[in-house]
């Protein structure tokens, strides 16, 4: 893993150009619905930015700066969406996000991080090895019932689901419904039941580093003892975590697929069919871990020459090669459908406001910008807000609920299940 | 002078604590050296984020009463945005966002500081409009580009520059007066910068701006040109991948290469008297390859192929933007005309294909940050402007001061990096040399300063309109001479409205 010092380079490249907190311009509609970067269109301090953050990591290093409660909190009120990491890297070569995440981690590491809620949910899982504290035990009760699944196995298999931990004791459904598509499409496939840990990635996300390599290592192991090759998930969390955090701390030498890719794949290659017509007008929402933050990581050392030349050349992630066009079309094969886009779609999503623990240590944070992000799918016309994130669900549905009939959420597999 | 804690406390009085903030962690968001830079900025005092021109009144009666420095700043981009001394405040006008008004009828936009280039270019494509959108991203503030600097625009050959657009304002003067100039002081709405009598928009503006050395300008409307592409940008692609074509039924993009600069110059002339095209540009060449590249290693791989350098010494790039096809063929066939009686020819088919396939995006929505992207040392100079044929023979000049620099390895070796945009169809021309250097050089702090001297000392000893006067003392002294000595008439007009020169004084 990289410490922050190694982004030395990042942070005296900020020229402080602003393109952290805004739309690209090519991808720019309008006065409404331009800024990108949660935080600053909320605080509007440039600390609470790409940008700021940036130069707050400098003069940490730099020794020019002391810790503080309120330093920590400035860094952890970031959701790490990456939208600032994908809009700097569309004009520069620097590792945005990478240099907050390494932010954090410092913070963990001298002692001044992370927020308490982080702290009590690294506990939870040392013990119980998810985010929630529940008994590890009840991690698979999602395959008992009902009756049927007969695929929830835990026979070795060239396909593994991976259900996550907000799946598997929060929103059960998904997890059933990801089966019962696997199933549909004919993908015999293997669940890691008691040896799924949590993926690790509230704890990358918060600085927890230690913690979170231990839960690769344990999954790993149960993906290798049942000659895994392929790992679904339907959780963006986890996707973006296997494809963006495993190879940083371990071998990784498993493709990893998003149900919404399998769904289309099947449905290319007619091993799936839908049946049923469903009359909804939807927007799609794109998840920051599944979208510009779910590029394979490939490690890089080497070295940064003169006028910024790396060598050996570095493999960039800059949201290009997300997982954006699969769910669009698989919903938009769906007779009935009509899908209509938000302003800031794609690799320029806004973030759901909850994402990098803020849900959980800045609820009211979260919550502001889940409404901005609310109005925006609803300016699009549609009745049906979908996305494939247990924890932008959790948000959404808690900003769906202060604003009645607005319109309502649903997980892309729901909508995949009722077609069938 | 720190501000005491009765200062601040008064300033929180106006704009709330959610508002303010001196903690150490906010102000290092706002006093980080540029990359360009060796030398890091004083730290401000304090941060404030107001919500309106009465807000700002109070905060600069404050400041006149116990002697603050104060700068009002949007995007914070360029170096004047930041303290020059201690004891200075910073006043981010982001949440002063209002697009007032557009109003179609008589071609102008009301705005203030906080709407961005982004913002407003792409509202105003709806009504089919557009304005000279400064080339520095999609953050940057219309207001302060129009009303405080002068950002270009590639295509200002058929628009022109900011100066020319700035109509009605509304201005808090250095001591807290709110004052309405043009039009809009008799109730006459935003449409004109001018009213009987003197008028005060050469006072807050100019030919450039006065960096907010001349209290806030919280208001502006701005005059707005026709816009010849479709309500929405035809954006195809993902970041940084984008591709954007207009219907080429009725734009299209060229670019020429002369035997000499005298036949590129007589070529753009003469482009100007035919008065067709919407831009016309002797454009950069490492910046171009800069544009055409997405990593630093792939601009490299091209540079090190020679290709830009070879083709594009001595360019002109032209887009043509009609309202039918039919008036696209004649413009081609006018500019086929002209390119060829100047001697010029068509560039390698590789350069060529480039442009055509993106030209557009290069040219209206413009992706200069790129230039960033070699590490942070790079610097614009000159960036002043005259007749079309003096800048030109600024650009001449080039050799004389740039050729040292490169054969010591202390600049990139690209000579012909700059460009030379002509304004109103020729009436007058607006150049500009970017050097990049490199960091990891140890004493490449000293480039940008030797570099700027250099060239200063170059247009002094041949007369040349070629470095904009800047407002630092030395540099007005050394280069004032050659305009006028309008720093010391700027410097008189600052001693009559801002007598305790607390509004970003240099």
């Amino acid at each position: 893993m990289n410490q922050l010092a190694d982004f030395r380079h990042t942070m005296q490249s900020c020229n402080h150009c602003g393109q952290c907190k805004w739309v690209l311009g090519p991808k720019t509609r309008g006065y409404d619905f331009a800024e990108i970067c949660p935080i600053h269109m909320q605080f509007h301090f440039d600390a609470y930015s790409g940008q700021g953050l940036l130069h707050i990591a400098q003069e940490l290093l730099d020794g020019e700066l002391q810790y503080d409660p309120g330093l920590r909190d400035l860094v952890y009120s970031c959701t790490a969406c990456g939208a600032c990491d994908t809009n700097c890297k569309s004009i520069r070569d620097m590792e945005v996000l990478d240099t907050i995440l390494a932010l954090r981690a410092k913070l963990v590491e001298d002692g001044q991080g992370p927020m308490p809620q982080y702290a009590r949910m690294a506990e939870a899982m040392a013990r119980t090895h998810n985010i929630y504290g529940r008994p590890h035990a009840e991690r698979a009760a999602w395959a008992g019932e009902p009756a049927g699944l007969s695929a929830t196995t835990s026979q070795p298999a060239p396909v593994a689901y991976f259900a996550g931990c907000a799946t598997s004791y929060q929103r059960p459904d998904i997890a059933r419904n990801t089966v019962r598509i696997l199933e549909a499409a004919g993908i015999a496939h293997t669940v890691l039941g008691a040896d799924e840990h949590c993926c690790g990635g509230p704890l990358w996300r918060t600085g927890q580093i230690d913690a979170a390599a231990r839960q690769v290592q344990e999954n790993l192991d149960a993906l290798q003892r049942r000659g895994v090759q392929t790992i679904v998930t339907s959780c963006a969390e986890c996707f973006g975590t296997l494809r963006g955090f495993y190879p940083r701390v371990a071998d990784f030498p498993f493709e990893v697929k998003h149900i919404s890719e399998i769904v289309q794949e099947a449905l290319d290659a007619g091993r799936l069919r839908f049946s049923k017509p469903l009359q909804t007008t939807l927007t799609w929402h794109d998840p920051c871990l599944l979208g510009r933050l779910s590029e394979p990581y490939v490690p890089w050392q080497g070295e940064i020459k003169a006028f910024g030349r790396h060598v050996p050349a570095k493999a960039w992630r800059r949201g290009q090669q997300g997982v954006y066009d699969a769910p669009r079309r698989v919903l938009g094969a769906i007779a009935g459908i009509e899908v209509v886009e938000m302003v800031r779609n794609e690799e320029n999503a806004l973030c759901c406001g909850g994402g990098g623990g803020v849900r959980e240590a800045f609820p009211e944070q979260a919550q502001v910008t889940a409404a901005e992000r609310i109005r925006e799918a609803t300016a699009t016309g549609a009745d049906t807000l979908v996305s494939s994130c247990p924890f932008c669900q959790d948000t959404f549905e808690d900003g769906l609920a202060r604003q009645p009939g607005a319109m309502r959420y649903r997980d892309f597999t729901q909508l995949v299940v009722d077609a069938l | 002078m720190p501000l005491s804690r009765d200062v601040y406390a008064e300033l929180e009085q106006v704009v709330g604590p959610r508002h303010i903030s001196d903690k150490p962690w906010i102000l290092a968001g706002v006093r980080a050296a540029q990359p360009s830079s060796p030398m890091k900025p004083p730290s401000p005092e304090a941060v404030l984020l107001p919500g309106s021109a009465a807000e700002i009144q109070q905060i600069v009666r404050i400041c006149n009463r116990h002697g603050i420095r104060y700068i009002a700043t949007i995007s914070s981009l360029i170096g004047f945005a930041y303290p020059s001394g201690p004891g200075t405040i910073i006043l981010q006008l982001k949440r002063m966002n209002q697009l007032v008004e557009v109003n179609a009828q008589d071609r102008y936009a009301v705005i203030e500081p906080g709407v961005r280039h982004g913002q407003l270019r792409t509202e105003l494509m709806k009504h089919g409009l557009t304005y000279p959108v400064a080339a520095v991203g999609p953050g940057g503030s219309v207001l302060a580009n129009f009303a405080c600097s002068s950002g270009d625009n590639h295509c200002q050959h058929g628009a022109s520059r900011t100066n020319r657009y700035l109509l009605g304002l509304e201005w808090v003067t250095p001591e807290g007066e709110l004052v309405r100039v043009g039009s809009l002081a008799n109730d006459a709405g935003w449409f004109c910068a001018d009213g009987p009598g003197p008028s005060l928009r050469g006072i807050i503006k100019g030919f450039v701006g006065q960096w907010s050395g001349m209290g806030v300008v919280t208001r502006i409307a701005i005059g707005l040109d026709a816009w010849r592409g479709p309500p929405e940008l035809p954006t195809q692609g993902r970041s940084p991948s984008y591709r954007m074509r207009l219907d080429p039924a009725c734009h299209k993009t060229f670019v020429f290469k002369f035997p000499t600069l005298e036949q590129a110059r007589d070529a753009m002339i003469a482009i100007g008297e035919a008065e067709i095209a919407q831009a016309v540009l002797k454009y950069f060449n490492a910046s171009a390859a800069l544009l055409a590249t997405e990593s630093a290693n792939e601009f490299w791989e091209l540079w090190d192929s020679g290709l830009f350098q070879r083709e594009l010494a001595r360019p002109l790039y032209v887009f043509l933007s009609a309202w039918t096809h039919e008036e696209l063929e004649y413009e081609e066939c006018v500019l086929r005309d002209i390119i060829a009686e100047f001697g010029g020819a068509d560039v390698d088919e590789r350069i060529q294909r480039i442009y055509s396939d993106n030209m557009d995006f290069y040219i209206l929505v413009g992706a200069l940050q790129r230039v960033l992207r070699l590490g942070g040392g790079w610097a614009p100079c000159k960036l002043s402007g005259d007749s079309i044929g003096h800048m030109f023979e600024v650009g001449k000049a080039i050799p004389e001061f740039i050729t040292p620099f490169i054969e010591q390895g202390r600049i990139l070796d690209a000579p012909d990096n700059w460009q030379i945009i002509p304004l109103e169809y020729g009436h007058s021309a607006h150049i500009e040399l970017l050097f990049l250097y490199d960091r990891n050089q140890p004493d490449w702090g000293k480039v940008p300063m030797d570099f700027m001297r250099a060239s200063m000392q170059a247009d002094i000893r041949n007369g040349h309109h070629g470095t904009m006067p800047l407002r630092t003392v030395a540099a007005s002294q050394a280069i004032g001479a050659l305009f006028s000595n309008a720093h010391m008439w700027a410097n008189r007009v600052k001693d009559a409205f801002d007598p305790q020169r607390v509004s970003n004084p240099f």
